[in-house]
């Protein structure tokens, strides 16, 4: 994995971007969403930056075994 | 267990190979077991070692997906402190490394135990509060640790050359003499060896893939070599804790991230400490020499989850570029090898040692960065607390519940982020 | 001196001087050291590392595992750099690696007698009395090759970003087949070379491709390369790289000097790597004059080098007959050819009866089992495989054998690459690979030349395809290229030759770190049978050739001992870098004063001309006291401070990170990210505010400045603007899911400058001119105005980090020198970061020192502002048991006992009666010239009572300091002077 597909500059390099956190899969309370994690493998959900060049953040889904992007969303719009 | 020494080398220089006895091997999976340890890196041997020669727990068996000592604790930089902040990962830690300067001869297996002086740099002058912070915690606590200034450190560190002009120059560093290196692979042999010969029944290629139960005790593990039955049950899978919490239905605080480390040709000695180096705008870089001659190196998280063990080239210049800031005379050297572990990341930076759902079953996890040099401290506890069911004083505060009730173990306060802890 | 001119493809006529070993020798120019010496008769280029044996030149390439030299005059040597790839310039010094006090009389090397006590893992089982670190200083230095460098004087490495359509790796024939099939399909192409020049084993193959010599092709189809328009990259490694980037390391000449990282971004890679040729086990397998066949052939193409008079071949497959005719032609003596196979067949036995004719022995089913000559070989021995014929004695004083070859296929196993065992080829291929990648020519198992063109030109369609160019109408149908070299070579695998059980440990698998059948047998006897646990285990393959020549060797002898195939030991896997990379190359343009960026003010200049001591502060650069005011930081930190309290001064806030909060749901979202609320602050007013991360603890503090009823400015501290940025964006972004709230940093955009002190109103009221006056006087404790300096935006706040009346400037960097000098000229001196402090901490002021990730806002005396209620982000898990316990810490203020004595921050807290159980620390601490004695803060358990006689224990530094709390805030506690 060395890209990301930043919805709104196309692929661009995994330096880039920032990763911030793993998304819960069934959020609960605020303490679930930041303490507890139900591992799975294959899939995760997660929050990333893209610092060094849109600023968007996304909600990217990947899987953590083989490295694979599954999807990738901007997240909000960022527009006033 | 034929014992080590110079002797046996030279009876087995006449006798030839026929001397030598495996480490381990030779036991079958049997169908029940008063303690099933799953997963054959240190932690895992450790615990199995201590179980059998400490609280004289017959029937032990570690079941190991892959291969003894294949994971961490192969894979790490070798680097072993005690030099941490909170007194409940000080503490602990000094255990660990008390262990660790009679470990070779407490399994009769050289683990090369190098008290060669581990070396956190200061940048500014700002740093030097949060170094005497620590270090003075650790004086009180009866843990070794020297506040240097630059011509202290010029003496204790000559091929550092710290008045040498650089971005960010150097101005001391905070020293624990007792820190250093073991030779990482020696100890997953050791303890294997170690136990093996107390009757543990070590089980490679036996991947557990469910915990059997009946009511709120777990009775054994299914495997794909068939089921288990265990008295007790401790997890002791690193990476792969997150699963095992999946596997029990439990959430656990744990992300798994990658770490790589790295090592250059080998040359003759050329640094004799383990340097610590963290720099504004860099993320880290920790390198020593191996006994090899090899420069070993390593640095920062990748920063995002994954379990692929293919370390990001990103993250290998970071490190190598402040090793060459650091020792300028390496800029020749070339980097052979890169390889990458996968670290069970807590929300807050310590691990836990508890019961995971069933009272039966335990789970020692969360070791982020600190797991190699964890392993003694870590099997001894661990065994007293699967073998009694109390966990003793030096573990207490590793239980699961901190995150929940707020008594949180936050060593460098980077908060519930794995990916900065 | 050499008077023959050697011809050969890649040296030219000329004399090049060069010293070894502390002797003069010569080469010619396009020479290597190994090529160059070797002509010269040289044949010992090092011990090996263990049992100091002498070793000399065994491949042509940087497969090399013997002849490592270092290279240069101390004190910036480059250690380890293989000799057949360290072309020669003039000057060179070179020298061998292990040897004391000189290669040929070594004293170490009476470790030989020891040798089978120093088999594989010796050291875990011995040194352990009475300790490791006793012996640990011997080992190391008798370990670790080359000679550690003392300085390093490369040049910085160029770096390179680049894109191609298709990224062809190694130009032999299947690369350049490759190459030219995508250029020709359109695609942009970067074909890169590890060998000076380009062609592969066409380099002394001979043969001839459509309808011309393999060298005339070779030249041509380069020249038509560079009419389409590709980069051909030589001295060029393939080192790294996944989906997207490929890293290729370039370095001239074999050594470390002038480097070039280049990251590609290619659409598609083709990997055309070639093979290595494998060597065979048998005893003294290492001695000098043992050779890889291929690298016999290398220097007599290349250099016009003979390495040997008198050569024995041995070799298991068809190939070695070719060979054998092209080494006579060169003019060497082939004495014999051993051939392990039973029966050779086809193109074998014409040539070989032409070469019986003229001299050479031919024997079938044999093996050479041993070589004679202590120093270098002066004869092998040979016996028959099967039956009892006689053993035979050859004089010779050279062996060049060839087991075979092992395609390089390191750059396979990531993403998703796998390899496997192909039994026809005694070796292991790549297997599946992704669909952006691809394997060809010889790399992909294929050995005869047809074969090898064509699969490189298939690949190089593929990825042409791959990365989107068309193929044009034969897309598919692939024309074959004509092409007559080398036949098939009918391998038959043999990996060892027999051997007596205690003459095991002579036969090496691994030259480089003296690794032999004997240890891979101690590995299996010990329990270690997989291959990663023998390869930990015995050292095999770790070396500074990657294990090229013997991981595929060690894995089939490890599968012979344990009786399984070699497909079901495998083989390790590698790991990047696929070449070994120059740390400097790695480390890229960030070296030297570059490692990491410099953030300056816009005040910079000024304070550097003016005296002022800049320091690190993150990646900025801060005055951290200015000379005129003393010596030293401490020294003139007093007397900064001392002259704002007792007039004035001003101090450089820049670097405070500045985010503008713009649109209609501003305030709600501020309201939302800190403890206290935002919308309750009325247009040109500001309020100080805490935000909290989201476990509860304080992320940060600052004021927040409404310009407009949509309009703020939120300010940070230096080090947090970055990350504030991003906490911001993500919690507008994820919460909030864009809602209208605009987010800028506007750090840089403004210049801030901080004038405090009794006198500086005044003075302001003096520069700013008569429109400020009134402002001046109206402005309230944390009111602000915008208005103009010079034509310029200016923004005044008043407030104060000092607690005295002080007023922020915030104005637009192109004017700040001017306000700055200004203000300086009207007797308000600078401070710096020391007097900061020191006026901050007398008034119990926060910085990351108390905010510090690992407190709350109760620990830090903000309780007030917690019960405001906002239910803003990180409240909810404040409430959490634990952060409420009697040993949580709350921020109090200490001082000395005795009135004068010093303590410094970093020391812990202890009540007299548990003296090493800190109930507490110093967070900061400085020498207060107001209160004329050393104060401080501190966090302390909150547990503890007011009166509480505490001891600041600091065995680091100094003894233990008797303090007594006090209020946090130790001077002008009621803050009357600011209100002035």
């Amino acid at each position: 994995m060395s890209r990301l597909h930043c919805p709104f500059c196309g692929p661009r390099e995994l330096r880039e971007f920032r990763f911030h956190k793993t998304l819960p899969t069934e959020p609960g309370t605020a303490f679930a969403g930041i303490y507890e994690r139900i591992d799975n493998p294959e899939l995760s959900v997660e929050h990333w930056q893209h610092v060094e060049g849109c600023r968007g953040w996304l909600r990217v889904t990947r899987n953590p075994s083989s490295g694979a992007v599954l999807e990738t969303r901007l997240l909000g719009g960022g527009v006033a | 267990m034929r014992h080590y020494s110079a002797w046996s080398l030279l009876r087995a220089r006449l006798a030839g190979n026929s001397h030598w006895q495996p480490l381990w091997s030779g036991q079958s999976l049997q169908q029940a077991y008063d303690v099933v340890v799953v997963g054959a890196g240190g932690h895992g041997l450790a615990t199995a070692f201590h179980l059998a020669r400490d609280h004289g727990i017959k029937r032990v068996a570690v079941l190991e997906k892959r291969l003894v000592g294949y994971g961490n604790v192969g894979r790490n930089t070798t680097i072993v402190r005690s030099n941490y902040l909170l007194p409940e990962n000080h503490y602990f830690y000094e255990d660990s490394l008390r262990r660790y300067e009679t470990l070779s001869r407490d399994l009769n297996y050289n683990v090369m135990y190098s008290p060669r002086g581990v070396v956190d740099l200061a940048l500014s002058d700002d740093d030097f509060p949060g170094l005497a912070r620590r270090g003075n915690a650790l004086r009180l606590a009866g843990i070794d640790a020297e506040l240097m200034n630059i011509s202290a450190l010029e003496r204790f560190c000559p091929e550092l050359e710290p008045r040498r002009s650089r971005r960010f120059p150097i101005l001391g560093a905070l020293v624990q003499r007792r820190g250093g290196t073991v030779r990482h692979d020696a100890v997953a042999w050791g303890y294997a060896r170690a136990a093996s010969a107390l009757g543990v029944d070590i089980i490679e290629d036996c991947e557990v893939t469910g915990v059997r139960t009946r009511g709120e005790v777990a009775t054994g593990v299914e495997t794909n070599r068939g089921y288990v039955q265990a008295e007790r049950i401790a997890f002791a899978t690193a990476g792969h804790t997150g699963m095992i919490g999946t596997m029990l239905g439990v959430p656990l605080p744990i992300e798994t991230h990658l770490l790589q480390a790295m090592v250059s040709e080998p040359v003759k000695p050329l640094l004799h400490t383990v340097l610590v180096y963290v720099a504004p705008g860099h993320a880290e870089t920790y390198i020593c020499q191996s006994d090899r001659g090899g420069l070993v190196m390593g640095g920062h998280l990748d920063g995002f989850p994954s379990y692929t063990r293919e370390g990001q080239w990103d993250r290998l210049e970071d490190v190598v570029q402040g090793a060459v800031e650091l020792l300028p005379q390496v800029g020749a050297l070339r980097i052979l090898r890169q390889w990458a572990g996968t670290n069970d990341m807590t929300m807050d930076g310590s691990p836990i040692i508890d019961r995971l759902r069933y009272d039966n079953v335990f789970v020692n996890a969360g070791w982020c960065y600190g797991g190699f040099k964890a392993i003694p401290a870590s099997g001894a506890a661990c065994a007293r607390f699967v073998a009694t069911g109390t966990a003793p004083d030096l573990i207490k505060a590793f239980r699961l519940s901190r995150f929940a009730t707020g008594h949180l173990l936050d060593e460098r306060g980077g908060g519930p982020f794995p990916a900065r802890q | 001196m050499s008077t023959i001119v050697r011809r050969g493809t890649r040296v030219q006529e000329g004399q090049i001087r060069f010293h070894y070993d502390g002797r003069e020798y010569f080469g010619q120019p396009g020479d290597t050291a190994a090529s160059a010496l070797l002509a010269q008769g040289v044949r010992h280029f090092g011990r090996s590392v263990k049992y100091r044996r002498l070793r000399g030149v065994m491949a042509a390439g940087s497969e090399e595992p013997n002849a490592l030299l270092t290279v240069g005059t101390r004190p910036a040597v480059i250690p380890n750099v293989p000799a057949p790839r360290l072309t020669l310039h003039e000057g060179l010094v070179l020298r061998s690696q292990n040897r004391w006090p000189t290669l040929s009389v070594d004293l170490a090397s009476l470790l030989q007698i020891g040798g089978g006590f120093f088999g594989a893992g010796f050291y875990y089982k011995t040194f352990m009395w009475p300790n490791w670190r006793t012996y640990e200083p011997i080992i190391r230095r008798l370990a670790g090759l080359g000679e550690a460098p003392g300085a390093c004087e490369l040049p910085p490495v160029a770096v390179e970003n680049c894109s191609c359509d298709v990224l062809v790796a190694g130009a032999g024939a299947a690369g350049l087949a490759a190459a030219r099939a995508a250029a020709r399909a359109g695609a942009t192409v970067v074909l890169c070379e590890r060998e000076p020049v380009c062609g592969g084993e066409l380099e002394f193959e001979g043969g001839t491709i459509e309808g011309r010599e393999s060298l005339n092709w070779v030249a041509a189809t380069l020249t038509e390369l560079a009419g389409l328009g590709a980069r051909v990259l030589t001295d060029t490694d393939l080192v790294g790289g996944s989906d997207g980037q490929v890293v290729l390391h370039r370095q001239r000449g074999g050594i470390a000097g002038a480097d070039t990282l280049y990251r590609v971004r290619p659409r598609s890679v083709v990997i055309a790597t070639g093979a290595v040729e494998r060597p065979i086990a048998f005893i003294d397998n290492d001695r000098p004059g043992v050779m890889l066949l291929g690298a016999a052939e290398c220097y007599l193409a290349r250099y016009g080098v003979r390495v040997g008079r008198e050569a024995v071949l041995f070799a298991n497959h068809d190939r070695v007959y070719a060979a054998a005719a092209r080494l006579a032609a060169g003019g060497m003596q082939v004495r014999a050819i051993v051939d392990t196979r039973s029966a050779s067949t086809g193109v074998g036995n014409s040539l070989r009866a032409e070469l019986e004719r003229t001299g050479t022995q031919c024997l079938s089913g044999h093996a050479v089992i041993a070589v004679e000559g202590g120093r270098e070989v002066r004869a092998v021995r040979v016996a028959p495989l099967a039956g009892s014929g006689p053993e035979r004695r050859i004089v010779c004083n050279v062996l060049l054998q060839s087991g075979g070859w092992s395609p390089n296929t390191q750059s396979g196993a990531q993403d998703g690459g796998a390899r496997e065992y192909s039994p026809g080829l005694a070796a292991f291929v790549a297997a599946e690979q992704p669909l952006w990648r691809a394997f060809a020519g010889t790399a992909n198992g294929r050995l005869e030349l047809c074969d090898v063109l064509a699969d490189g030109q298939i690949a190089g369609e593929h990825a042409a395809r791959q990365a989107g160019c068309a193929t044009g109408a034969g897309a598919g149908a692939v024309t074959a290229i004509d092409a007559r070299g080398d036949g098939a070579p009918r391998l038959v695998a043999f990996w060892r030759s027999p051997s007596p059980p205690q003459l095991e440990k002579k036969q090496f698998i691994d030259l480089q770190n003296d690794v032999t059948v004997a240890d891979l047998r101690t590995a299996l006897a010990e329990g270690f049978s997989d291959i990663e646990h023998v390869k930990r285990y015995t050292t095999l393959g770790i070396g500074t050739e990657q294990g090229a020549t013997s991981a595929v060797l060690g894995a089939a002898i490890l599968a012979e001992l344990k009786g399984v195939p070699p497909g079901a030991v495998g083989i390790s896997r590698p790991r990047a870098p696929f070449a070994p990379v120059t740390m400097q190359s790695l480390a890229g343009l960030r070296v030297g004063s570059a490692f990491r960026i410099s953030r300056r003010t816009p005040l910079h200049a000024w304070h550097a001309a003016h005296g002022g001591v800049l320091e690190s502060s993150g990646l900025w650069l801060r005055p951290r006291y200015y000379l005129a005011n003393g010596p030293d930081a401490f020294t003139a930190g007093i007397a900064e401070a001392r002259r704002v309290r007792a007039t004035g001064g001003i101090v450089d806030g820049s670097t405070l990170g500045k985010i503008e909060v713009a649109g209609p749901d501003a305030a709600v979202f501020l309201d939302s990210m800190y403890l206290s609320k935002a919308s309750t602050i009325k247009a040109g007013r500001g309020k100080y505010m805490v935000n909290l991360r989201e476990d509860g603890m304080v992320l940060d503090d600052g004021l927040v400045l409404r310009l407009a009823p949509d309009r703020f400015v939120a300010t940070t501290s230096s080090g947090h603007a970055d990350h504030m940025l991003s906490h911001f964006e993500h919690y507008r972004d994820t919460q909030w899911n864009g809602r209208a709230v605009t987010l800028t940093d506007v750090t840089e955009a403004w210049a801030v400058i901080a004038v405090a002190g009794p006198q500086s109103r005044a003075t302001l009221q003096r520069v700013l001119g008569s429109a400020w006056h009134e402002i001046l006087t109206r402005l309230e404790h944390m009111g602000f105005a915008d208005g103009h300096f010079q034509g310029r935006d200016l923004r005044v706040l008043r407030a104060s980090f000092s607690g005295e009346l002080a007023f922020e400037l915030h104005c637009r960097p192109g004017i700040a020198v001017t306000l700055w000098q200004t203000l300086n000229d009207a007797g308000l001196g600078p401070y710096g970061l020391e007097a900061l402090d020191i006026l901050r901490v007398e008034k119990g002021y926060l910085v990351s020192s108390e905010l510090n990730g690992e407190t709350t806002p109760h620990d830090l005396l903000m309780d007030g502002l917690v019960k405001l209620g906002n239910p803003c982000l990180g409240r909810e898990l404040l409430d959490r048991p634990g952060l409420h316990k009697p040993a949580r810490p709350r921020l109090v203020g200490v001082r000395a006992r005795d009135g004068r004595s010093k303590f410094l921050a970093g020391a812990q807290l202890c009540t007299e009666n548990e003296r090493t159980h800190p109930v507490g620390y110093v967070t900061s601490a400085v020498f207060s010239p107001t209160l004329d004695q050393w104060i401080g803060l501190a966090l302390l358990a909150r547990r503890l009572g007011e009166d509480t006689q505490l001891l600041a224990r600091d065995p680091l530094r100094g003894g233990d300091t008797p303090l007594r709390i006090v209020p946090a805030v130790h001077f002008d506690p009621t803050g009357e002077r600011m209100k002035q």
